[in-house]
């Protein structure tokens, strides 16, 4: 099932460094994108069906379309590499394995937009991965391939790498520009949008690492060879990364539409230590949980998944064998975007500890039914309330949990209804 | 007049002025749109979320009022159920954390999550967890006291130090519920203007060092007046109240908004000169250093004025225009010479180009309406010749007098009409104390030629009589309220031009030319 | 997260040595305003000294010619900025879902019931100081150890013994 799109240099030793990776076709599609309009290239990319692949899935050559004609001001790009939604892991392997692919993306989306200046946003715990980038980019400069004159094409690019220090919040785009202009990550209110008016007030496209790497391909190929992989609404590959309780997890580069339960089973292994499935998280962290009924019946794409109430998010499925704690899981989560929370928009800052709290009571066994309906009801108090989704990232599961498997909560609130044992699930 | 536009608020068509936000535009034909973090002199933030309202077939449905300008057709929700619902659960989450101690909070009483939470909330309490704690009573400088569990984080501290003083001295640090406002710690408030972050403040998280505890807020008498700090003339309310068995005392003033002056904020200097309005007042008349009953007092000052030749008036710029009119009919009518000299305002470089003036007087333009001559020659001059000077709150103490000056003040017969004890009234041959401003009305002009007006705001249980009066039982002839309105339109075109008799709200802008079409 | 507004003045006045001094006037040239400097100077600081002092938020926000209240929002928003001195060893721990579920618990009690450090330490003699984080982003690899930048994947306590037996 796999394919070798993205990954084609994965796993070609050195294939991070830029002799080894242009043996294997690096940079080899800018002759051709220089010599076509930019406006073709915007087409092209469109044509291919291309969607942003840091999780909302928005097509990317309709979003560089936005950018007002005629602005006398700069242009920039922020390549979002903060990959931060808990079970995400894709970007990384690009940044370390085969970061030339990225730059060349860069130059061929940079070119399309009229850009000279791009940053890419890499998230401050990516220590090694950031050596590995920068060096990458040091090598490319120095070939040429960025700079004042962009392989010999007269055009000139310059690209910062700009390291953020801890915060998933500056994976929402709007937070990441405030992150780079040296603020604190909190999203700013949209509109205006950033392809109106983004970093340092001038129009910005940000699109995800994998995005942009995904343009060498599209320009080399073809948007036709690039649709010719997933589904008709969701075209090409997508590097999905399956963690939890699987026997083989890691990262596997897919077309998009296969059977979820097909993937778990035959390319990860399938549920490890031979124990039954509980559910699956289809998208990372923050997309509704799947119960193996409902993940049976699914497809590795945006649609399949809006049919079943949850996201294809950024590929990252984790599964979850018989043993999890659901009402665990839950705390566990919460405690993230709490953690995260920028603590700006009152419902998210207040109300995601609020909930952590009430959770906390429950497994203690000190909650009561009351608070598993309080619980329901604060994430839709809080969820939409706010400036950026974060919060609803963090509603939208937890509301899944707490229908999907409610006996589990039950369990633990002190007045529960007699005959329901905490440990009725539980062999 | 801005261009309108009709939009509809649950479904009732108004008219509103287009370029607002749906906040500043409802509330002018009386709708309200609960916020906090929003305001008009430190723009939209957002981040409250108390503001949303729905948009009747709007794309996004919910907005935050804040950021929405009005447009011609928007269909504003503000009853919905589901609107009502977001304001009762945003306050709900504004108040877990909140220590609820208005019992003890100075913010009682005129605060914004005890009024939005009987207006929009209303409901008992579910938090039944530990609340977030954080630090309490923290000093911030300048007066300025910070409670950060009080706080509901919505930045307009933050916002006015970075945009209006570009002092930058607040942040908000930490995220989650964790976030809190706070100084870097060796750099506090360090501006002239820091205490407005206690009236931008909605709810009791900054108070004021000078006003804590001191009074309720439901107690307090809510006056208009004009700071006499300087001559920026700073709309202010003065917010005073007689406790039992005690004085009319006030207990701070507070910003008005004019657009035309001062904007929505004044400085701390002149906020805090209400102390000087409470205290170091002259109480009792004296005659020759010994205290007399106030009608002997002007009896002997009048009687002494008859008897002398040559007597000089000397007028403070901070009288007001009405006193400088019936302090200049005394002279006419004594045939008595009038200088508005008072050097001893004027603090060069003082001045900082947004509100706090050089010029420490708050009616100067009026002296130079008047055409009072204020310069110094003339007043030694006049001086020289003089045999009585009668001095109307106009300390010749501010600054180190010339000796030719000093001399002659010992000789010389003098006469303190004094608001306030001063070096000046102490060595004067008859003392008589004189109304605040705070305590008459009246009408001052400042450095920019703006006509205001203020009313008489405290009443002392025993009332020193205002300078007008005391100018009529000296024998001025142009005192009554009538006569002396008279006199000003006809030194004033504009204002006898005004179809009302009374100076605007916001104040009358004199023309240049207004200005120099005096009549004598 | 948990609360940090408490900075450690040292006493000492703060620069940066010639390496750091030359690097930010390479970044500074990279950015239309100076402010976005911040991030980049606040990572310098933590090169050069291990933590970022007070001292420090000040100088960076002088040298950059914004507030210091800013670079201390900055500072104790991005959680990796540590205001306090780390252990010559720092561990970061994932906690979060996918280490969660794959044993990352052993782990922090191992630590805490062999050598005695728990999350948000240092231990006594400097050695080592320990703290949970979120997602490091090696779920598919996970528990995940980060011993001093560099991650350690598949961590389980017998793989954890030995790496921390060759720490100094």
């Amino acid at each position: 099932m796999e394919v070798k799109i993205l990954s084609a240099k994965f796993d070609i030793k050195d294939a991070h460094t830029l002799a080894v990776a242009k043996e294997h076709g690096a940079y080899a599609t800018l002759d051709a994108v220089f010599a076509m309009e930019p406006a073709a290239v915007i087409d092209q990319v469109k044509n291919s069906g291309l969607r942003g692949r840091g999780g909302a899935g928005f097509p990317a050559g309709l979003k560089w379309s936005f950018l007002p004609k005629g602005l006398n001001k700069p242009v920039y790009l922020a390549v979002n590499s903060d990959e931060s939604e808990p079970a995400t892991f894709k970007d990384r392997y690009i940044l370390t394995r085969d970061p030339h692919m990225l730059i060349e993306g860069i130059i061929i989306c940079c070119y399309a937009i009229g850009c000279h200046t791009a940053y890419i946003y890499i998230r401050g715990e990516y220590t090694t991965q950031v050596k590995a980038l920068q060096k990458a980019i040091d090598e490319a400069y120095a070939a040429g391939y960025l700079g004042d004159d962009v392989a010999g094409k007269g055009f000139q690019l310059d690209v910062t790498v700009h390291r953020g220090a801890g915060a998933y919040v500056c994976g929402e785009e709007t937070a990441l520009l405030e992150s780079v202009e040296g603020r604190k990550g909190q999203p700013r209110s949209k509109p205006p949008f950033p392809a109106v008016s983004g970093l340092y007030g001038c129009p910005t496209i940000i699109n995800n690492v994998q995005t942009i790497a995904s343009l060498p391909f599209i320009m080399q190929n073809g948007a036709e060879a690039y649709k010719a992989y997933g589904t008709e609404k969701s075209p090409g590959t997508h590097l999905f990364g399956i963690s939890g309780h699987v026997a083989k997890p890691g990262l596997y580069e897919l077309p998009l539409g296969l059977p979820l339960m097909d993937v778990i089973n035959k390319v990860a292994g399938g549920v490890w230590k031979e124990r039954k499935l509980k559910a699956v998280i289809p998208g990372g962290s923050s997309t509704p949980v799947l119960t193996p009924e409902e993940a049976e019946t699914t497809t590795l794409d945006y649609e399949s998944m809006a049919a079943h109430k949850t996201m294809f998010g950024s590929g990252g499925i984790v599964v979850l064998d018989e043993t999890v704690d659901m009402v665990q899981l839950v705390k566990n989560l919460i405690d993230f975007y709490h953690h995260e929370s920028c603590g700006q928009c009152t419902p998210c800052r207040e109300g995601l500890g609020w909930m952590l709290k009430i959770v906390k009571q429950l497994l203690r066994g000190e909650g009561t039914m009351a608070d598993i309906d309080l619980l329901v009801e604060l994430c839709d108090n809080i969820e939409m309330k706010t400036v950026c989704v974060l919060s609803a990232a963090c509603t939208m599961p937890v509301r899944s949990y707490l229908n999907k498997f409610r006996h589990e909560f039950v369990a633990y609130a002190s007045d529960r209804p007699q005959g329901i044992d905490m440990n009725q699930d539980k062999d | 007049m801005a261009e309108m536009v009709k939009l509809f608020v649950n479904g009732q068509e108004v008219e509103v002025e287009s370029g607002k936000n749906l906040i500043d535009a409802l509330e002018v034909v009386g709708i309200e749109i609960p916020h906090f973090c929003y305001h008009p002199a430190l723009g939209a933030d957002g981040n409250c979320r108390m503001c949303l309202v729905g948009i009747e077939d709007g794309r996004p449905p919910l907005v935050p009022a804040c950021k929405t300008p009005v447009a011609e057709g928007l269909k504003v929700q503000l009853d919905t159920d589901k609107i009502k619902k977001i304001q009762r659960d945003v306050m709900e989450l504004e108040l877990i954390n909140h220590p609820t101690d208005c019992p003890v909070c100075d913010q009682a009483g005129e605060c914004k999550l005890q009024d939005y939470y009987m207006s929009y909330d209303h409901q008992a309490t579910r938090m039944r967890v530990p609340q977030v704690l954080k630090g309490k009573k923290l000093d911030f400088g300048c007066g300025v006291i910070h409670d950060q569990e009080r706080c509901v984080l919505c930045a307009r501290c933050v916002r006015f130090t970075r945009q209006i003083t570009k002092t930058g001295e607040l942040g908000i640090i930490n995220r989650s519920d964790e976030a809190r406002v706070t100084l870097f710690p060796g750099r506090p408030l360090n501006n002239r203007y820091a205490l407005n972050v206690v009236d931008l403040c909605p709810v009791g998280a900054m108070t004021s060092k000078d006003f804590r505890f001191k009074q309720r807020a439901w107690f307090l008498k809510r006056n208009k007046g004009i700071c006499h700090g300087c001559s920026m003339g700073c709309n202010i309310f003065i917010d005073h109240n007689r406790e039992k068995y005690k004085d009319d005392l006030i207990y701070r003033f507070r910003p008005r908004f004019n657009p035309e002056v001062n904007g929505y904020f004044i400085c701390d200097k002149g906020r805090m000169s209400y102390h000087q309005e409470n205290e170091g007042r002259l109480k009792s008349a004296r005659i020759d250093h010994e205290d007399s009953p106030l009608v002997q007092a002007l009896q002997t000052a009048r009687r002494r004025i008859e008897a002398s030749d040559k007597v000089l008036l000397l007028v403070s710029p901070n009288c007001s225009l009405e006193q400088m009119l019936a302090i200049r009919s005394l002279a006419t009518e004594k045939g008595a010479t009038i200088s508005g000299y008072s050097d001893g305002c004027i603090q060069t470089g003082d001045a900082d180009g947004y509100l706090i003036q050089d010029d420490k007087s708050a009616n100067r333009a009026g002296l130079e309406l008047l055409q009072i001559d204020t310069t110094y020659d003339f007043f030694k001059e006049s001086l020289q010749r003089a045999d009585t000077l009668v001095c109307f709150n106009n300390d010749l103490f501010f600054t180190d007098p010339d000796p030719v000056v000093a001399e002659k003040l010992k000789v010389l017969q003098t006469i303190a009409i004094s608001t306030h004890e001063t070096p000046f009234s102490r060595q004067a041959g008859i003392a008589i104390p004189a109304a605040s401003y705070s305590e008459y009305a009246g009408s001052v002009i400042n450095k920019d030629g703006v006509l205001q007006y203020f009313g008489r705001a405290v009443e002392k249980n025993v009332p020193a009589p205002e300078m007008i009066s005391i100018a009529r039982d000296l024998g001025a002839t142009l005192t009554e309220p009538e006569a002396l309105l008279h006199a000003m339109k006809r030194c004033i075109p504009a204002l006898a031009a005004a179809e009302s008799d009374q100076i605007p709200e916001r104040g009358l802008k004199l023309t240049l030319s207004e200005a120099a079409h005096v009549t004598a | 997260m948990s609360d940090r507004s408490q900075l450690i003045f040292t006493g000492k006045p703060f620069q940066y040595d010639a390496e750091r001094d030359a690097e930010f006037e390479r970044l500074v040239k990279r950015y239309p305003t100076r402010e976005s400097m911040i991030l980049p100077a606040l990572w310098l600081t933590q090169e050069q000294e291990g933590w970022i002092p007070a001292e420090a938020i000040a100088y960076i926000a002088d040298r950059i010619g914004t507030f210091a209240s800013q670079v201390y929002e900055a500072a104790t928003f991005y959680t990796m900025y540590h205001l306090h001195p780390m252990g010559r060893n720092h561990i970061c721990i994932c906690r979060t879902l996918s280490c969660w579920l794959r044993g990352k618990q052993e782990i922090v009690d191992y630590l805490r019931d062999e050598i005695g450090l728990k999350p948000g330490q240092v231990s006594e003699d400097g050695k080592f100081s320990l703290e949970e984080v979120e997602c490091l982003g090696h779920c598919g690899s996970a528990p995940v150890v980060q011993v001093n930048g560099e991650f350690h994947e598949n961590m389980d306590v017998d793989k954890l013994k030995s790496l921390l037996a060759g720490l100094k």
